[in-house]
């Protein structure tokens, strides 16, 4: 199960303490939340020099919006949306960056190195997926990273996206196609 | 898991009714996982806590900066040459005086507004 629940309690007492200037606790955020946020932002940028950057800019970015945390959603829910949303923003950026300079698609932007895996099978598998990844779409990339890698409903999709339920499960079904005729071409 | 089962893996965790933590469960088992460096936290809580945001905010103050410049730069270009073609099209031809709105003038005309004579 890759979708972790911690207690909202114990985030509320990290947060109160983050906002008393307390390092170790924010400290603690980081190591709880990290994986998630990677996950989020690798699945969508490929495990690139650039997600380590994107990474360490939605803690500094949720740190100094801790203030603005009313408790309302729960915090991993906060941090996807700051995950998503900067992540989303480094594609536009070097989409227009690169379309300067070449005429590439969004799977050669990226250069990801395969993290090491035990058997050549498992190696394999990680590069289908990586690659599935960033040939698709990013409206779609998104929505295929919150469900495969992330695991979240349809329904807790919607929330962290903060779109239709309906407009999910359009995407979805469009993501679907598009990533069947990718993985033909693999 | 072969090549073509992962590949159905992914496909079918589309489904609207999939069991998606199933899915990623599954994928986390075939080494499909992530995870930032091993001084990730230490280099987070040193970017906040050091003045090394302040660098950062202050090389986003210049990027934006320059971004604002390019804008305003090829606005003003584009305002330019609507003038000049404008112009051209009321006086029928670009020269200086045309530009400055002098055409009807004569430069006695000018010399007597100025001296008052």
């Amino acid at each position: 199960m890759i979708k972790e629940s911690y207690n909202v309690t114990d985030d509320i007492e990290l947060i109160k303490a983050s906002l008393d200037g307390d390092k170790k606790a924010f400290g603690q955020i980081v190591t709880r939340y990290q994986k998630m946020v990677a996950r989020t932002v690798k699945g969508m940028l490929g495990d690139s020099v650039f997600a380590e950057d994107v990474g360490q800019e939605v803690f500094i970015k949720l740190y100094y919006s801790l203030s603005e945390f009313r408790g309302e959603a729960k915090l991993s829910t906060y941090i996807q949306r700051i995950a998503v949303n900067l992540t989303l923003n480094e594609i536009k950026k070097r989409k227009k960056f690169f379309s300067m300079f070449a005429q590439k698609g969004n799977n050669e932007m990226y250069e990801f190195e395969v993290a090491d895996h035990n058997t050549e099978e498992r190696r394999e598998a990680s590069e289908i997926v990586n690659k599935a990844l960033l040939a698709m779409d990013p409206k779609f990339r998104i929505i295929v990273t919150m469900r495969m890698l992330q695991g979240y409903s349809t329904k807790e999709t919607a929330e962290i996206l903060n779109m239709p339920l309906g407009t999910v499960l359009s995407r979805l079904s469009r993501a679907q196609e598009q990533l069947k005729n990718i993985l033909e071409k693999l | 898991m072969n090549s073509s089962e992962i590949k159905k893996l992914l496909i079918s965790s589309l489904d609207s009714d999939a069991d998606t933590i199933e899915v990623s469960g599954k994928l986390q088992e075939e080494g499909i996982s992530y995870n930032f460096s091993k001084s990730f936290g230490d280099k987070v809580i040193d970017r906040i806590f050091s003045a090394g945001v302040t660098v950062i905010r202050e090389v986003e103050f210049v990027k934006n900066l320059n971004f604002a410049f390019y804008r305003i730069a090829l606005t003003g270009v584009a305002a330019i040459v609507v003038l000049l073609i404008s112009i051209f099209l009321m006086e029928g031809s670009i020269s200086f005086n045309s530009f400055l709105g002098l055409s009807d003038s004569y430069d006695e005309s000018i010399v007597c507004l100025l001296t008052g004579n």
